[in-house]
Formats: C-alpha cells, structure tokens, sequence
C-alpha cells in the first residue's frame, strides 16, 4: 500500500477515529485505526464493539492496501507532523511515515482478526448540526456518572413525528429539551435510545458544525445500535439496555411561584459565595421581594453571603442547593436572564424540586423548551 | 461472651475509691444460660448448654459448670456432648433475651447516659459524672449488682479501671459474679502479669508470631522498644499493643456506637435445595436485615450474599447500591440477582447469609428526586409498627408463612362458627 496525502486533512481524520476510542481496551487490536484505500481516497475506522467511527478522505493512492495501526500513536504523530504531504508505505509488517524531513516506522498489527463494523438500518431521520450539539451540551451534564445505574449514564433519546427529545438524570436532576426532528423513514411510530452520555457528548462536538447530521436507530434486533452520520463521518454507538426512568412525570405542570434573575450575575455570586462551603455542602438561596440572598453556612472557618437582583412572583421562598448543581443549570439556559421555579410538595421531609428555564427578558420566557429540574436538600435550620 | 471457666477469679471486697478509674465494663455471666436456667433453677449445678437440637448445631451459650468441660460457644454441639456427656441441652429462646438485654441496659442507663452496649450482654459506662449522686465507682459497681440480682435473677460481672480496656479485663478476671477496681496507680502491675492474648487485637497469628519472638506477658509487650514491634506487627498494630501494654487508651465511653454491617446468617440443618427453597431463605433473612437496619435508623450502600455449599466452599458477592437502602424488599431483590450469579454452582445450600454494608444514618445526604424504595420502606415500616406490638414475626410475607402453622384456617373456622 503507498498514498499521499495532505497532512491538515489527514491529522483531522485520524483524530475523529481514535477519539472515542477508549483509554484502555482488552484487546489490543481494538486500539488500532484501520485504513483502507478505497473509491480513489483512503476510509479510516475504529471499533470496539461498543463505538465505532469511520470518515473517508481525499488522497493520492499509488497502490492499494489496508494496514492496521495503534490508533493513539498514529494521531499524536500526525498532530505533529511538521506542514508538507504525507507519504504511507507498508512494507512487510512495517509502516514507514514519511513528511518532509520527519520519518516514522510503526509495526503493523495483523487486520485479519479486525472486527467489521456494524451497519445501521431502521428508523432514520435528520437534526441540526448546531442545534443537537447545543441540545447535548444542555442535557448530557445532568447524567450521571456512577457505573452502579448503568440506565442514568445515558442520554434518553425519544423520536416523535417531528421532534427528538432528549433526556438525562442522576436522580438529583432532570435535564431535558426538544428539538425540530426531520423524519425520513416510512414509520412514525415513537422509538427511543439510551445513549451513553459521554459518547453523545463527543458526538456533539464532532457533528456540531456539521448543516445536518443523519440519524439511524436499529432496535429490537440483538445488537441495539443507533449511527450519526454527517458529510463524510459516520459514529455509531451500542445502545444501553435498560428503561428510562418515567422523569417527565417529575415535571409540575403549572407553577405560580418563581423568581427571575439575571443569569451571569446569578452564576458570578454562586461561584463567588460557595468558595467558603465545604465539599458537597449546599447554598442557602433565599427569595425576597427585595433580591435573592445566597449563604454558604455551616462551616466554621468561613462564611459568605451575597444578595442579587430577583423579580419574585409569589410567596418568599428558601431553599437549599448544591452549587455545582444549580451551576449546571444556569450555565444550560443559554439566555441572558432565567428562571427559578418552586414546586409544592405534600412530603415534610422532602423540599419540592426547583425547576430552571431560560428567559430572554425578565418578563419574557425563553424561545427554547430547555428545563433543569432539580431537588434541593433540607433546610437545616 | 466471655470464655472463662470461673476459676482463678480475681475479685474486689472492699471499698477502694479511686477518682482516675471511672470506667467501668459490665458484662452479663453466662448470658444465655443463666436466663433458661431462671424457668430451670433444678439444673443450676448441672451443666447446661443452649443449642439448637439439630444434626450441625452449634453451641450458643454454656454455664460455667459446662465451662469446666472445655465447652465453649460456637463449638460444634456434636463435640461439646463428647467433652461433657452429662449436659443438659436447652433451646434458645432469643426474644427474652433481648427483653433480659433491654431490662438492664436501662438500669445501667439510670445511673449515667453515659452507657456504651458492645452487645447484647456487654457495655461500657463512664461514672464519672455519678460520683455526688451516686458515691464511687466501687459503689455504683456494688449498687448495680445487687439491683440486676434483685430485678431479674441474673449475675453481673463488672471491671472497674481508668480506661476501657484494663475495665473489660478487669472484668473477665471477676467472673463470674464478681466485682474487680483497678485504681489508675495499680494499672500496669495488674496488666504485666497477663497473656499477651488478653491484649486486645491480639489474633492467634500475633500472638503465635509474639511467642516465637521470646514474648508471652503483656509485661514483655511493655519492655519492648516501640520501634522494635513496630517493625514486627507493621506500625498501625505495633503502636496500638504499645499503648495497651502501657495502659494507654484514649477511646471515651460513646453512647452512638456506629454499626460497621448488620447482616443475618444461618446454617441449615438440612441442606436446602432448589431455588424456590432458597429464594424463601434469602426473603427471611433480608427481612430481618431490613428491619434490623430500620430500627437501628441506618440505610446501607452495599448489600452481600453468603452462599456456602455442603463441601464447605463459600462464595461471597456484594453489589453496591444507587443509594443506599433499608428495605428489605430492596435487599432480596439484590440477592435473587447475586444468587442468580451463583446458580449453577450447585442446587444444595448449607448456609445462607444476607448482609449490609457502607452504612450511614437514614436520611442523611442529599435526597434524590425518586425514592424507588418509598412504596415498600411504608409498608415495611408498617411491618415494624405491628411488629413492635404484636411481637416480631405477626405479620410477614406470604411466602414466609409456615404451612405447619395452619393458624389462617383455624380463625377462619372459628370466625364461622361465631
């Protein structure tokens, strides 16, 4: 096998394949990035039976060849590699990199015994590129992060007739949004796909500028698989098993008591003020008429409090809540004001969760359907 | 329980007041024993074992005339009636010990709070606080004893010293019916003469490990460089043995003694066979879990399951939790999964044992938006209110009652006949 090609082009693709490669993997082959030479141009995979990723790209072929190698060698080389063409030549088990004045000799590893990738078919339809990365980013920071409840550690995805939902909990908080859904298979019919939340993440960063990215689910089959697609990379992922937690329900239908605060100023006095608490300690956020005040109480060493401007609606309300929690859901809105909303609950021991949503002015809601609902701890005095 | 056989007994007579000693460690003698020989007072000088009958038994508890023939508890029940032919074998009747348990426990608490239970016959108290109303330590110690007498028929033995370790000596030495001060200055000549087995975390290997290095008094533990034992027993057990060799130990009397597991096993006395039969086990032993666990008011994180077979191989696997739980339902649910896991190894079970770890205080951390426990925790702690008035056991899982019983029917036919 013997090719040239640009060395822009070529680090950018080696490093989508290896990307959602794991760190370590059982079989050393699994690490590897096949390439192919293939329609005039050179095809780049990776798979691991859980993920795979495969993107075609332009390039001189002078002969053809497949070769298997060490995936996270090959992407920090090329990263490297100083701005002239990339020349590939096997020979014998050797893989010699030649650029410019740089030479490299990697061992090839044996591509008989390389799995094939799987094929996606079933239900197919497509999203924006910047709105589902956008959606992700919102959602996927309220999945958890504890192997103990493999079902929370994805992303629920939930295909209607003309929307993709997305949903994601750790049981402290919900995280969910819509977005526009184009579908392109003759079924309607409502499917869903637990994702794991850290390759849906990369997914969206991948695909985030992408016009439009493909989507295809196969379910009901043994292997559950779901495929992203867009212009020339495609990743597919093995769904998680399990059922979602039913969360919407946890979601009030009407309330009548919330606060609007300005969201940069609410998210500078959270980090401000939680600098004293001590490690999983809450914030006391208290809601007046006259302006939220934040408190961190309870340790010894230091105390803090800050009051911010808040548009209250309804009676004054205290809750307790974890900083990085309610962090992750300010920083989620993506509006320059939002809105905190107070649940009723009938359980003494148990305050009603709050639920964040943006809002472009404070009298005006937000244009997106983005909701972080989150429980709050007890009041300790 | 204590494994004295009541000879070479150490006792205090008269008074000794010594302000520094205010620990003192109580324990009951013959816990078990002495309670069914209260209903059996014929039997006092005979001796006594209480055991399950069954062909795998193992003694519960003996008197300390069945101490004299080596028996001891947790022995096998088959060699303890070769060693002492003559013994008498009662069956254990565990609620009124618990009852016995809970009776002098409260009389121990009437004297200070200050009251640590190790067990069901054992505790720690701190009378420093008591003195102005109640006199000495050798007082209080005197008082208590004629007042667990008086109330309930049983013996207390009590060690008085300045720290919690030469008291629960103290004690052991005193047994049974006994009463033994240390004054704070006498400390080290009462320890020094003593085993160094009687050092506490002292296992067999320790000690075996300590003799064949040329020591075998707690004297000899003393004598020995820090460093020198640090370098044998490892730093963590060689300070310690230092510090309890010197009399050192700065461990108070604490009345929230935290639970590391509470877990209930049991051997069989018949294999059981089939998953059916085990699947009704592990529902009997995680209720009790369960309920153990929500009357103590802890949740654990971590749930395990003891399997062992008729060879003696025992598996052990445990599953960490989303959040941690006291509900029994939750708990078998657990251990149908890790027993699912084991299948396959063999259908006969010897023993069964359900446990719970990594516990922490109910309702402690950050609730969750979802309890999928609530549900049954109400039922469950419905279980725990009719418990506690009907007596444990008057109301349980279907599949827990026992056919023989036929109580169902009988009031059926009695509510026909009027």
């Amino acid at each position: 096998m013997r090719f040239q090609v640009n060395r822009d082009i070529f680090s950018e693709a080696v490093s989508f394949a290896v990307k959602l490669l794991p760190q370590r993997t059982t079989l050393p082959i699994l690490s590897g990035v096949l390439i192919e030479t293939a329609d005039g141009g050179l095809r780049l995979s990776s798979f691991d039976y859980e993920v795979s990723a495969q993107t075609t790209i332009e390039a001189e072929v002078e002969e053809e060849g497949v070769v298997l190698v060490s995936g996270r060698l090959l992407a920090e080389i090329a990263s490297r590699l100083p701005n002239a063409p990339v020349r590939f030549t096997t020979d014998e088990g050797k893989i010699a990199v030649a650029c410019g004045s740089a030479h490299f000799t990697l061992l090839s590893m044996p591509v008989e015994e390389y799995p094939s990738l799987p094929h996606v078919t079933g239900r197919s339809g497509s999203v924006g590129g910047e709105e589902f990365a956008t959606a992700v980013s919102q959602v996927a920071v309220a999945a958890s992060r504890d192997d103990v409840t493999p079902v929370i550690t994805g992303v629920q995805l939930e295909i209607g007739d003309d929307a993709l939902s997305l949903i994601a909990t750790d049981r402290y908080r919900v995280a969910i949004r819509s977005i526009p859904w184009q579908n392109e298979s003759d079924s309607a019919d409502p499917v869903s796909a637990l994702v794991p939340a850290r390759t849906l993440s990369e997914i969206g960063k991948t695909f985030g500028h992408s016009g439009t990215i493909s989507v295809a689910i196969s379910t009901g089959e043994d292997r559950e698989l779901i495929a992203f697609s867009a212009e020339t990379r495609t990743v597919t992922s093995l769904l998680i098993k399990g059922n979602f937690p039913p969360v919407r329900r946890l979601f009030p239908d009407t309330v009548d008591n919330y606060a609007v605060m300005n969201t940069g100023e609410l998210i500078e006095a959270t980090r401000r003020v939680s600098l004293v608490l001590e490690r999983e300690a809450a914030l006391r956020f208290t809601f007046t008429p006259d302006g939220l005040t934040l408190e961190a109480i309870g340790s010894e060493q230091a105390q803090a409090q800050e009051t911010v401007d808040a548009f209250l609606t309804g009676p004054e309300t205290v809750v307790s809540l974890k900083p990085q929690f309610l962090l992750d859901g300010l920083s989620a809105v993506h509006s320059e004001f939002v809105r905190i909303s107070f649940t009723k609950t009938d359980n003494p021991n148990k305050p009603g969760p709050v639920l964040i949503t943006s809002q472009s002015s404070k009298d005006q809601p937000g244009t997106d359907d983005y909701r972080y609902l989150l429980q709050p701890n007890l009041l300790l005095r | 329980m204590s494994k004295q056989d009541g000879r070479g007994r150490q006792v205090t007579t008269e008074e000794v007041d010594d302000p520094a000693a205010s620990i003192l460690h109580v324990d009951l003698d013959a816990f078990f024993a002495s309670v069914e020989l209260l209903d059996r007072p014929e039997l006092r000088e005979r001796p006594v074992i209480v055991a399950h009958e069954g062909p795998r038994s193992v003694v519960t508890a003996a008197n300390y005339v069945a101490r004299r023939y080596a028996v001891n508890s947790a022995m096998p029940l088959a060699v303890a009636l070769r060693r002492c032919p003559g013994a008498v074998v009662l069956a254990p009747h565990y609620e009124r010990y618990e009852r016995y348990s809970r009776e002098v426990m409260d009389m121990l608490r009437d004297v200070t709070p200050l009251v640590e239970p190790l067990s069901v016959d054992e505790a720690f108290l701190d009378v420093a606080g008591a003195r102005t109303l109640f006199g000495s330590p050798w007082r209080i110690a005197t008082a208590l004893r004629e007042r667990v007498l008086a109330h309930t028929g049983l013996t207390i033995s009590v060690g008085v010293a300045s720290t919690k370790f030469v008291a629960k000596l103290a004690s052991s030495r005193a047994k049974p019916d006994g009463l033994l001060v240390v004054p704070a200055a006498d400390t080290l000549a009462f320890l020094h003469p003593l085993p160094i087995s009687a050092l506490w975390g002292v296992g067999a290997s320790t000690e075996a490990r300590l003799r064949s290095l040329g020591l075998s008094t707690i004297g000899d533990v003393a004598q020995t460089p820090l460093d020198v034992l640090v370098g044998w027993i490892g730093p963590a057990g060689g300070r310690k043995l230092h510090d309890l060799a010197h009399g050192r130990d700065p461990r108070p009397v604490t009345t929230t003694r935290f639970e590391k597991s509470i877990g209930n096993e049991r051997t069989y006395g018949e294999d059981i066979v089939g998953e059916e039969a085990v699947h009704r086990e592990l529902l009997r032993l995680s209720h009790r879990v369960g309920s153990r666990l929500r009357a103590a008011g802890l949740v654990g994180r971590t749930v395990s399951l003891k399997f062992r077979l008729p060879d003696f191989t025992t598996y052990t696997r445990s599953r960490t939790l989303a959040e941690p739980t006291d509900s029994a339902h939750r708990i078998y649910a657990e251990m149908r999964d890790l027993y699912a896991q084991l299948r396959g190894t063999t259908d006969r079970v010897r023993l069964l044992g359900v446990r719970a770890e990594q516990l922490s205080v109910a309702g402690g951390g950050a609730p969750a938006l979802w309890d999928d426990d609530a549900a049954w925790r109400d039922a469950e702690q419905a279980l725990d209110a009719l418990a506690e008035r009907f007596g444990a056991g008057a109301v349980r899982p279907a599949a827990l009652l026992d056919p023989a019983a036929e109580r169902p029917r009988r009031w059926i036919e009695d509510w026909h006949r009027g």
